[in-house]
């Protein structure tokens, strides 16, 4: 145990690592009659889960980790989501047939979707992240609205159709290599002098200023990769549902993440690995209880009976 | 040549003037105390000396390079450190941290070294960590070095911030109020501390203070402020027996 508390970022890898064997066993043992215990449909969860929580650990960056308050992330989501989707869809036609071109495509495509959401995070934070105080909160939510405007009235991107026949390039294990290379990068980066620094901005401003801190430098590099990451899962995101619409990426999808956040616990890096673990599951478990609620209260008893 | 040279400063906030005319030279290795009742206008002289406001008027010079209208940061890495008059430590994070942070402009190592941990990350982070657990050390705080700092008492959290200022490696310090809310025991071993820091880390020191055990047992000389004006300036014996002085302290005799 030592060993894994001295090698955190071994310790990040394994777990993953842990969590892929036990989840491909059960998608391939036929336990139950007649199958596996996880069919597609919880491949696909579970892989939701895999791109929430590298959308989840990096939102806790900015708000955990540095103290500012984003609240339109899924608007940078939305911009790597389409960049790449553009890129291997409309502009390459990459098809799945043939992986050493496909792959090749598909991760340059998610890169520069990345680098188009962190120029996007930079165009927003910058003027606002000078500012001390809650002015991020209002202008991410209405850079998230923004966005996700401007993709609706663009005829390109597919506009209020959305846009479909992306090629369906992430796998599970596109996810788990994402998640983890994702989860241990801001791990490390937490873990160093500029990890310090981002936690002072968040316990003092005017401390860290005065001990030659040059925060709003630091605010803004901590805000740009974020809107990196979730850039990049946007693009993992649209080559898993292979459609994507323009409110896929509202506010209410900003707020899931702030959920999933603040219930994990937003100072922890595990804790912003939970929440999504956690949140992505229970409202499909749940779906079962969504037609209680045509019933009325007074004849529950009689119905369950 | 002065290491600070403060001439004519003057700080408006809309149309109150907070300090007018302000003037001050400190020589290397001084110890110099500013004093005056509530109001007077001391910490608005340490915030514009930091950086925190832009003065109205006037120039500020310090070792050898204008320094008005730098932002905070860069002034503190030209060299001049401060404690605030309340404590503000980072407050969740360890008390080793809280040394490293202040370091952080020297470390050597970039973002991308950050995010991949390259041998250089490694090195950089060797460094730091004997650095701080050396100076934690001086102040007698290491057996604290990962406690979180808002959970050390009151006394050690004063220490802590003056180390925290110590970390910036700077040429003058500046104390705001560092006895306040301490004991008379506490504050002999303060008057201690601060001959020791001036002479252990060649620093030359402008505080504050209002006890005033603490101010003329430390202060080699002495500047009087109230409303905003310089009204007296001296040795602790001259400063003691000025009728200004005990006016603006006391009032004025019937």
């Amino acid at each position: 145990m030592t060993f894994l508390r001295t090698h955190r970022t071994l310790a990040t890898v394994i777990a993953f690592v842990l969590a892929y064997v036990v989840i491909k066993l059960l998608s391939v043992l036929p336990l139950v009659d007649g199958g596996p215990l996880l069919n597609g449909y919880y491949i696909q969860l579970i892989a939701l889960v895999g791109i929430n929580i590298v959308m989840t650990v990096s939102l806790g960056m900015v708000n955990g980790f540095t103290g500012q308050f984003s609240i339109g992330h899924a608007g940078f989501m939305a911009v790597g989501a389409y960049t790449s989707a553009m890129i291997t869809t409309v502009w390459l036609h990459t098809s799945t047939a043939n992986p050493w071109t496909a792959y090749p495509v598909f991760i340059a495509a998610i890169l520069t979707g990345g680098l188009l959401a962190a120029a996007a995070g930079y165009l927003v934070g910058a003027p606002s992240l000078r500012l001390k105080g809650d002015y991020l909160a209002i202008v991410t939510l209405s850079a998230n609205e923004l966005i996700r405007t401007v993709i609706r009235v663009t005829e390109v991107l597919g506009g209020p159709r959305g846009l479909g026949g992306i090629p369906k390039l992430t796998t599970l294990e596109v996810v788990f290599v994402f998640a983890i290379v994702s989860v241990v990068l801001m791990r490390n980066y937490l873990f160093s002098s500029y990890g310090r620094s981002m936690k002072a901005v968040r316990d003092s401003e005017i401390a860290a200023e005065s001990m030659a801190i040059n925060t709003t430098r630091q605010k803004v590099f901590v805000f740009v990769f974020s809107a990196f990451f979730a850039g990049v899962s946007g693009g993992v995101f649209a080559h898993l549902l292979q459609f994507i619409h323009p409110d896929n990426f509202s506010f209410v999808k900003s707020l899931e993440y702030l959920i999933y956040l603040y219930v994990g616990g937003s100072t922890s890096i595990s804790g912003a690995m939970v929440g999504p673990a956690i949140f992505t599951f229970l409202p499909e478990l749940m779906r079962g209880l969504q037609k209680w609620r045509l019933v009325p209260q007074r004849h529950r008893k009689e119905v369950s009976a | 040549m002065a290491l600070l040279d403060v001439t004519h400063l003057t700080q408006f906030f809309g149309g109150l003037r907070a300090v007018s005319d302000f003037n001050i030279q400190l020589e290397h290795g001084e110890i110099v105390g500013l004093i005056g009742p509530n109001g007077a206008g001391k910490t608005t002289v340490f915030n514009v000396l930091t950086g925190v406001y832009t003065p109205t008027s006037g120039t500020i010079v310090f070792d050898g390079q204008n320094i008005v209208g730098r932002k905070t940061h860069q002034i503190a890495q030209a060299g001049i450190a401060r404690t605030f008059q309340t404590i503000r430590l980072f407050g969740k994070s360890s008390v080793i941290d809280n040394i490293k942070i202040a370091y952080h402009f020297r470390m050597s190592y970039s973002n991308t070294d950050a995010f991949l941990h390259t041998r250089k990350y490694w090195q950089g982070e060797q460094i730091v960590d004997d650095y701080a657990i050396d100076l934690l050390r001086l102040f007698h705080l290491e057996g604290h070095a990962d406690d979180i700092s808002g959970s050390l008492p009151y006394g050690a959290q004063r220490r802590l911030e003056i180390a925290r200022a110590l970390a910036t490696k700077p040429k003058l310090l500046i104390l705001d109020e560092p006895a306040a809310g301490m004991n008379p025991a506490e504050a002999d071993e303060l008057l201690e501390m601060i001959h020791w820091l001036r002479d252990k880390f060649d620093l030359t020191i402008l505080l504050i203070e209002h006890q005033m055990r603490v101010v003329m047992g430390v202060c080699e000389r002495i500047k009087v402020m109230d409303f905003g004006e310089t009204i007296c300036e001296g040795v602790p014996e001259h400063i003691r027996n000025d009728p200004r002085v005990c006016e603006a302290y006391l009032g004025k005799g019937a």
